[in-house]
């Protein structure tokens, strides 16, 4: 029988040195438009066990269990885990995780509003974060 | 690995059922600098951590709870000296800002007039208790 999830992510952490992440994902969400962009940074100790294979679950688990309500079984902590994933892979998995469908599937609009960007490209200087957005092609060229 | 199945734990004298050490063990934890650019130090059971602005951020758990009804626990630090009250809570707001898959959190500075200032501190930190999905 598969181990819960979270056993497994324990075990994981025992054996597997974390990895920083060169990536993060700058989004916007449209459901809040007076929003500054906002950043994802990936834990460096789940993208060890993206690497890894044989820990995380199928993204479409957890996209299945968004729908479940509180307090009913969910899918995700004991299906079959997947095998490794390359680096980028993982970052894509992640989004489809973290972030909410209407940012990276269902919007519609003309706005650039989710870049995967090296985390060079993130300013240190937090004086004005609240007023970060996202450069739109048209302001670049 | 091998696995200790056991019922109770015990050092002699006192005995206490195993489940209550893994349903009282944190479920997540995340520890992460919140100045320059923001970078996970350590962390238990947490995907990703979202920076949504000053002193604003969203832990997403790898392993989700149950129900909304987990607790999270979390504190902050910081060298400089900054008048008015910090505290660094669970963000009030829509209800998705916390799910059983994500808690969104904010470290702000109360002032004498009760506004409330997202504020970036060097280290923070949470951790999460609660039921398992």
């Amino acid at each position: 029988m598969t181990k819960h999830l979270w056993e497994r992510l324990l075990e994981a952490k025992s054996r597997l040195d974390p990895v920083q992440s060169k990536y993060r994902v700058l989004f916007e969400d449209p459901s809040e438009p007076d929003e500054p962009a906002k950043v994802l940074v990936p834990d460096p100790n789940w993208m060890a066990a993206a690497l890894e294979g044989d820990i995380l679950p199928p993204i479409d688990t957890y996209q299945r269990d968004r729908l479940v309500p509180d307090g009913q079984p969910k899918e995700h902590p004991y299906a079959e885990p997947i095998g490794a994933m390359t680096e980028e892979e993982a970052i894509e998995y992640l989004i489809m995780k973290d972030i909410d469908p209407a940012v990276w599937r269902d919007y519609q609009g003309n706005r650039t509003i989710m870049k995967i960007v090296p985390v060079e490209m993130i300013p240190s200087d937090r004086t004005f974060r609240n007023a970060w957005v996202i450069s739109q092609p048209e302001e670049i060229a | 690995m091998s696995t200790l199945n056991v019922s109770n734990i015990t050092d002699g004298t006192d005995t206490v059922g195993t489940s209550y050490v893994v349903n009282g063990s944190a479920k997540a934890w995340v520890n992460f600098n919140g100045t320059g650019t923001i970078a996970i130090r350590d962390s238990q059971g947490v995907s990703g951590l979202v920076d949504n602005g000053t002193g604003d951020y969203t832990s997403n758990f790898t392993s989700g709870f149950s129900a909304v009804d987990y607790t999270g626990t979390t504190g902050s630090s910081w060298d400089t000296v900054t008048s008015g009250v910090i505290n660094f809570n669970r963000a009030v707001g829509s209800s998705g800002y916390s799910t059983t898959s994500l808690f969104r959190m904010q470290n702000v500075v109360v002032d004498s007039t009760t506004n409330r200032t997202g504020l970036d501190v060097n280290y923070l930190y949470a951790v999460f208790h609660g039921d398992l999905a």
